[in-house]
């Protein structure tokens, strides 16, 4: 029915399936829609946040998404400024996924703010020394760096491309992708940063606070180190995933060992760093303002300091052996589960990142915050993951995301 | 005509273009960023000329003067800040949490808005307004009803004073009505007033010279939570933190231990061994100021006989749970602090409390001579500027003024009291004596505020006419038949009086500080309606055209400088010296006490009630005739009232079974509840303490149905001397929800 | 108006608040709410949801009865100078609606610039800074007692105690039109410290060495403003936040609970 829309030379699921699908995401993604609206409309009571977590599920998937988004930067980053030509193969579905993550990002953003009619004030009001000033703008311009290289991918499309003028805008486009890759890759690493910087800077949280150099705490570093690392993963699970839903090979291994490796080390410097950091920061920094490690953990119901070990040991240091490994890279189930933990490794620092930092009493009359997200904050938080879900349908179906599809299933 | 794909192209492009470049979504910014600042259910305060009126707080017994700012718009004056008066005698500039908050009572959704005549069933909330000329003629034609058949002494009413014009005004309209049932709401105020006539002979109340004094024993008075005059009070405590000292003795730390000195934990409802046991030291080491004792107090010898045989340290230390050692050391401090000084009374002095304590209290401030001295008690007289013109009593009112008080104030059982209303509903629900036919409720609330909430119910459904004079709608408004709403205090003129405890006499004036806001009348003006409605000698008695003119020529040439100063003073007030303060019989102070150590004996037994209940007050729930306003709920913590769901306080051992915060069912022999357990280490092991001023189920949307209202699960113990409520607590259990 | 301001000298408003007097009777919070038409709502139980700029905490000593003591502390917005003028949440908030006046000492915050994002509130560890979840609604009747001199804030924007700043700007009026540039002391109270009534909370200038906050709090400008007077204290001094409110407490553990020490670490709040 929609034969003349899909890429020539590949073969699609019917028709019928493909809206079976779509209704199926379509319907999780207006259940998030009605949660947005709910908080548009009626204010942010209808979150379970409060007082004490200002920030929260929403703050914790807008940093996570934007990690896993990562993925589109470096790989752009090692394509055009490093010449890893490979790469051409999975940069179109890693660009998608990085479009489908900031945005995403920006989305929750909007419903997050109390006055999102006013969001604009922090371009129009901006202040220099806010890491929420930076990251705005980093984050909105990376964007567009995002929109700009996702175009082309749109104006391939059989239909479209026949049009000369797209066709020759696509071409051009093209053209000068490397320059906005880079410039891509540069404001990537400062939102990154800034975001690593966003909790850091907060002297009034010693659990969150990092020394640095200059105007930089380490986490700006990490965080940016961890994004690259874990983006990547997160690109290479969702083609995984992609590959095992579809029955199709799409790209080839030797490009996703590549991309592995480089993940791998990655990952293993990140996580070396991340145990200095962790220990300079539990030995020296926190004791300084009168807290012990074990202070920061002790009253967690939940998972107490087991959720360090997790981040550390089980999504650091075991994903990183096994990429790194030839042996672990060419075990598919140690290579699915090292990019799934290499990626939830982000998440799990993100969650901690933002809500252990609420969580945890500063005051010393103060107890332990704890938080359950509302339906509403569930329902937005999930309403990404259908968008993505319908948006990699949609591409997937229509556009020549994969080169080396026709190629591996001719 | 074809538009071309190119063409169509360039439109949307430069038409995106132009647009950017328009003016159109700056301007569309600009109104986002306005209109998010102006939406319309957000408030726009009227802004005008601002103004201070200067008049007194009357929502407690503790008079402060207030200063009120106000700004004058095209409406009228907005009411919108209340400040503590610089410079009031009482408060100096200091108010307290329910005083900054009055006005959240003159404009908010409680307030009565016009006379109302209920429809439904009582208490159902059903109300049909009427005009002021129908509420009256129909409280006059009841009463001449109840007149005309000889039944004037079936009327009571119940007022939340008995001093200044309008509670006299009351209590004149019943005497020449013909009826003896005028009953005030009981304090501890009851009990110091009788302490001074059966110990010093005279009618007066009690006045502490807290300023001054340097050494406070506290027998479980909430001296930071209530107790007197409730600013003065924190005043006073902030001063005792700069020269003075301050023990506290109750089994609870409650705020007050926690800011005094030492805090003594005792076996609840043992004061009276410890205060003998102390007295047992101080005769014992002769430390008692023999001046006083010699040459102005009579009983001594037996007194003293009673004390050194009974209460000894050691058998005091066995009933109070206070070391023999502590007593010692707090006697010699007592006894050799410059100006101490001994009160009693718990909590904010809502319950009258053991007749005997308080004798035994001022039996110890007499041994240390400071009655009437500096730091000391003072006998301050009532204040004497009413003096109207004796009623003329027709035949009726003095048939029914002969009639026997249906509380049992002033009979041979209880001679000296003045009031029994805790007596009240068991009076009724007997039927023992007479019916109550009618009952007016003035500046009190007392279906909420009398212990045993269902004797308290079941007598209001006895009494066939019930009248409400409430400027808001409490629980015996909502429970009466005939709502004539008062003026609320910043809307009147009135007298207030002597504010409670202070030592010197002072006369405060309410006055009106906004317009009345609704369809209300002065109550003072409602009882001249209803008397002149009667005419003969009721409305003799009745002589002024208005509230305001009556209270005008009361005042007399007070008048000026209350209107200019917001008070007046008898800066020459002394109290009487010792060869003239005493009218007992002897002439001397009477340490009548004779030494018996009986402690009241609370409800319950021990078997099937192992734990006590007791009550505890705080500053941040009103607890007597008003109910919190909404940012006085607000400030209440979480560790007292959770939702909807009141917290009680237990210590970690008693309330091992318990994980905090959890559920738990609260029984005593008057009834049980559901409750929230707080682990509080500060309170003695066997103890329940449950907050007063919870478990409204009137008022408004802020206040009502949260927590459980105390007097629910206790009653009223008669104290066998005064007959005025005793019960200091109750014995209860704790079992799983 | 800035201009003149360079005439005068520069000021730096804080507040010593006496724990052994305050008795936690909470009328400082009620004084607060209704100078400042603070809204509330029906329920105010759950006190993560409760916006009280004032709020009079009550800590307990962690001993068992008898030795259990509790001490109120009210907190305000500590008005922190952090370094240079760098508060915990000013130097986050994007969009410069928070702000640390050089002039005052005293942190601003502009409901009508706040956009709702919510950083400042999780910059500040004294949970200062709270957010309007709701529409502020009064009962019918009720706006009557609004001030004018304070704007009701709409929902989702963040709020805080503001040292009555609008009395601030009313006394400089006044002076101003008296010809005088600079306030005396009494002229410029808080409503907190103008209600109090045990006189727990003293407010003034710490430039000024003749207020009565610098002669009780003695404040080290060589230490950052560290108190030198040994029974006072700032809440969590540690962090380099650099409150302008200081506490007194003669009790050792009051003091001690202002601050947080690893296990055997000596030390009460300013040692
Ligand atoms: N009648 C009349 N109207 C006028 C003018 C006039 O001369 N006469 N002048 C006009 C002019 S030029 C101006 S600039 C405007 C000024 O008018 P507004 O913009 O209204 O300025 P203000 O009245 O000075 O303050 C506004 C509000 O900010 C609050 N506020 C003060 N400090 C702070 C703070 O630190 N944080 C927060 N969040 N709030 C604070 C104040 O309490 C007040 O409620 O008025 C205009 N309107
Ligand atoms: N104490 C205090 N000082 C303040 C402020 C404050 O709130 N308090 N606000 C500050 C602010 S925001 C501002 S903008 C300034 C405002 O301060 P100013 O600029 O002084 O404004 P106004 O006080 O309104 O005075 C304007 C003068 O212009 C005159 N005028 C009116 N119409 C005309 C006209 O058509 N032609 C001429 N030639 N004159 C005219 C008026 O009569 C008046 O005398 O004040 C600042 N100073
Ligand atoms: S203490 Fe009583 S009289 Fe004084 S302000 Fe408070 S409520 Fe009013
Ligand atoms: S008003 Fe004063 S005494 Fe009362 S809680 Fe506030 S600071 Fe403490
Ligand atoms: S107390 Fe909190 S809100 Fe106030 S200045 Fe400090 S960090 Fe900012
Ligand atoms: S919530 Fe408002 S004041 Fe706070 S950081 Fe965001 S914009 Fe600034
Ligand atoms: S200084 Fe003003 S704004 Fe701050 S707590 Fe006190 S009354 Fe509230």
């Amino acid at each position: 029915m929609d034969s003349a829309l899909i890429p020539e030379g590949v073969k699609r699921c019917s028709f019928g399936k493909f809206i079976f699908w779509l209704v199926v995401f379509g319907a999780v993604l207006l259940w998030g829609v009605v949660a947005m609206l709910l908080c548009w409309f009626k204010g942010l009571n209808q979150t379970n946040m409060n007082d004490a977590y200002g920030f929260a599920l929403w703050i914790w998937a807008d940093l996570g998404v934007i990690a896993l988004g990562g993925g589109a930067f470096f790989t752009g980053l090692l394509r055009y400024v490093f010449a890893k030509d490979e790469l051409k193969n999975i940069i179109n579905f890693a660009v998608l996924i990085g479009f489908i993550c900031y945005s995403s990002a920006l989305l929750i953003l909007a419903i997050d703010v109390g006055q999102p009619l006013r969001s604009w004030f922090i371009f129009w009001h901006a202040n220099v020394h806010s890491m929420l000033t930076e990251v705005a703008f980093c984050l909105s311009c990376y964007f567009a760096v995002l929109t700009i290289e996702y175009i082309p991918l749109i104006l391939e499309n059989r239909q479209i491309d026949r049009v000369p003028f797209f066709h020759n805008l696509s071409h051009n486009m093209h053209g000068i992708m490397a320059i906005f890759a880079a410039t891509g890759a540069f404001l990537s690493f400062f939102h990154q940063g800034s975001l690593g910087g966003t909790p850091a800077v907060l002297f009034g949280r010693p659990f969150a606070f990092r020394e640095g150099v200059l105007i930089w705490p380490w986490t700006f570093f990490l965080f940016t180190w961890s994004a690259a690392a874990s983006g990547v993963c997160f690109t290479m699970l969702i083609t995984c995933i992609t590959r095992k839903i579809t029955r199709k090979r799409l790209v080839k291994q030797k490009v996703m060992m590549l991309l592995a490796k480089i993940a791998g080390w990655m990952l293993a410097t990140y996580t070396i760093a991340k145990i200095i950091d962790t220990w300079y920061w539990a030995a020296v920094t926190a004791p300084s303002k009168g807290f012990t490690l074990m202070d920061f953990y002790s009253n967690n119901p939940l998972y107490g300091i087991w959720i360090l070990v997790l981040e550390i040991v089980v999504c650091g240091v075991i994903p990183s052996i096994i990429l790194i490994t030839r042996k672990g890279r060419d075990s598919s189930f140690l290579f699915v589960s090292a990019v799934l933990l290499g990626a939830l490794g982000a998440c799990v620092n993100r969650w901690v990142m933002v809500l252990q930092v609420m969580a945890v009493p500063v005051l010393t009359f103060e107890s332990w915050f704890m938080y359950f997200p509302s339906w509403q904050e569930i329902a937005t938080t999930i309403l990404p993951v259908a968008y993505g879900i319908i948006l990699i349908m949609i591409s997937y179906r229509y556009l020549p995301i994969f080169p080396q599809e026709r190629e591996l299933e001719g | 005509m074809k538009v071309g794909r190119r063409s169509f192209l360039s439109l949307i492009i430069g038409g995106a273009a132009g647009t950017a470049l328009s003016p159109l979504p700056f301007k569309l910014m600009d109104d986002s960023s306005i209109w998010t600042q102006m939406w319309p259910w957000t408030p726009v305060p009227e802004d005008g000329e601002v103004s201070h009126v200067d008049s007194i707080c009357t929502l407690c017994p503790g008079g402060c003067g207030i200063t009120v700012r106000k700004v004058a718009t095209m409406y009228g004056d907005r009411a919108i800040k209340i400040e503590g008066m610089k410079g009031y005698p009482v408060n100096d500039g200091g108010i307290c949490v329910l005083g900054l908050s009055g006005l959240q009572l003159l404009y908010g959704p409680t307030r009565v808005k016009t006379p109302l005549k209920r429809t439904g069933a009582r208490g159902e909330g059903k109300w049909k307004k009427v005009s002021w000329n129908e509420a009256i003629a129909e409280v006059v034609k009841k009463l001449g009803e109840l007149r005309k058949k000889g039944k004037s002494h079936t009327v009571a009413c119940i007022s939340g004073a008995d001093r200044g014009t309008v509670a006299q005004l009351l209590g004149r309209f019943l005497t020449v009505y013909g009826s003896p049932n005028f009953i005030r709401i009981p304090s501890i105020q009851d009990s110091y007033e009788l302490t001074m006539y059966l110990m010093q002979g005279v009618q007066s109340s009690v006045g502490f010279d807290v300023e001054n004094a340097d050494f406070v024993l506290s027998f479980g008075s909430g001296l930071i939570e209530g107790w007197g005059s409730p600013v003065r009070m924190i005043k006073a405590n902030s001063a005792w933190k700069e020269r003075g000292k301050v023990v506290q003795i109750e089994p609870r730390l409650s705020n007050t231990a926690a800011k005094s000195d030492k805090w003594i934990p005792i076996n609840p409802g043992t004061e009276v061994a410890l205060v003998l046991g102390i007295a047992h030291v101080i005769i014992q080491k002769s430390l008692y100021s023999t001046n006083f004792v010699n040459n102005y107090s009579s009983d001594f010898e037996e007194f003293k006989q009673i004390v050194l045989n009974e209460f000894s340290p050691d058998d005091v230390a066995k009933i109070t749970g206070v070391s023999a050692s502590t007593i010692e050391s707090l006697a010699k401090s007592f006894a050799r602090a410059s100006k101490p000084l001994a009160v009693c009374g718990r909590g904010h002095g809502e319950t009258p409390g053991s007749l005997n304590e308080f004798m035994a209290v001022h039996a110890l401030n007499a041994l240390v001579g400071n009655i009437n001295k500096k730091g000391g008690v003072w006998a301050v007289p009532d204040p004497d500027y009413i003096k109207w013109p004796d009623v003329k009593m027709d035949r009726v009112s003095a048939d029914g003024m002969r009639k026997a008080r249906i509380d049992g104030a002033g009979s041979k059982r209880y001679p000296d009291v003045r009031y029994l209303l805790d007596r009240l509903p068991d009076a009724i629900n007997s039927g023992k004596d007479y019916p109550i036919e009618a009952l007016f409720v003035a500046g009190a609330n007392p279906v909420y505020t009398i212990p045993d909430s269902n004797a308290v119910k079941e007598a209001f459904n006895k009494v066939p006419f019930v009248v409400s004079f409430s400027s808001y709608m409490d629980e015996t408004a909502a429970n009466s038949d005939l709502i004539l709403p008062n003026h609320v205090f910043l809307e009147r003129y009135e007298d207030v009086p002597a504010p409670v405890g202070l030592q010197k006499p002072i006369i405060g004036l309410s006055k009106p500080v906004v317009k009345p806001q609704f369809n209300t009348k002065h109550l003072g003006d409602v009882i001249l309606l209803i008397a002149k409605s009667f005419g003969g000698r009721i409305g003799d008695a009745f002589p002024w055209e208005s509230y305001e003119a009556c209270l005008k020529e009361t005042l007399g040439n007070k008048w000026d400088k209350l209107i200019n100063d917001g008070f007046w003073s008898d800066s020459n007030f002394r109290p009487a010296a010792w060869e003239n303060a005493f009218s007992t019989p002897s002439g001397k102070f009477e340490f009548l006490n004779k030494g018996k150590a009986e402690s009241i004996k609370i409800e319950g037994d021990k078997q099937s009630y192992p734990l006590i209940l007791i009550p505890y007050d705080s500053m941040r729930l009103a607890s007597g005739c008003i109910g919190d306003p909404p940012f006085v709920i607000k400030t209440v913590e979480d560790t007292v009232l959770k939702g909807k769901e009141i917290v009680v306080e237990v210590n970690p051992k008693t309330a091992k079974e318990f994980a905090e915060g959890g559920y738990a069912i609260l029984s005593t022999p008057k009834g049980q509840a559901k409750v929230r357990i707080h682990h509080f280490d500060g309170i003695m092991p066997g103890i329940v303490a449950m907050p007063r001023g919870l478990g409204h189920t009137a008022y408004d949307e802020y206040l009502a149905d949260k927590g459980i209202n105390f007097n629910e699960l206790i009653g009223p113990v008669d104290d066998p001397a005064s007959g005025l409520n005793a019960a200091w607590g109750i014995r209860a259990k704790l079992t799983r929800a | 108006m800035k201009e003149q301001h360079k005439h005068t000298k520069a000021k730096k408003y804080g507040m010593v608040i006496d724990l052994d007097k305050c008795t936690g009777c909470g009328a400082c919070m009620a004084a607060c709410m209704s100078e400042n038409n603070v809204p509330f709502k029906k329920d105010e139980s759950d006190k993560l949801l409760s916006i009280t700029w004032m709020r009079v905490y009550k800590l307990t000593n962690g001993k068992k009865f008898p030795e259990a003591d509790i001490c109120y502390l009210p907190r305000p917005c500590m008005h922190c100078e952090g370094e240079h003028g760098h508060a915990p949440c000013v130097s986050v908030c994007p969009a410069c609606a928070t702000d640390y006046s050089h002039e005052t000492g005293i942190v601003s915050q502009i409901y009508t610039r706040c956009f709702g994002c919510r950083y400042c509130m999780a910059a500040c560890p004294y949970h200062a800074r709270y957010f309007n979840w709701w529409d502020p609604v009064w009962p019918d009747g009720m706006e009557k007692y609004l001030s004018p001199n304070v704007s009701p804030r709409m929902r989702g924007v963040v709020e805080k105690c503001s040292f009555c700043f609008h009395r601030y700007q009313l006394a400089m009026n006044k002076a101003y039109n008296e010809g005088r540039r600079e306030l005396e002391e009494h002229e410029y109270q808080t409503a907190c410290t103008q209600a109090c009534p045990a006189g727990a909370i003293i407010f003034g200038d710490l430039n000024n060495p003749d207020h009565a906050v610098t002669q009780i709090a003695k404040p080290d400008p060589k230490h950052g403003g560290r108190p030198m007077n040994p029974h006072a204290f700032r809440l969590l001094e540690r962090l380099g936040t650099n409150p302008k409110v200081y506490y007194l407490s003669s009790r050792d553990w009051v003091r001690r609970a202002g601050d947080n020490y690893i296990e055997n670490e000596s030390g009460q709040g300013n040692h």
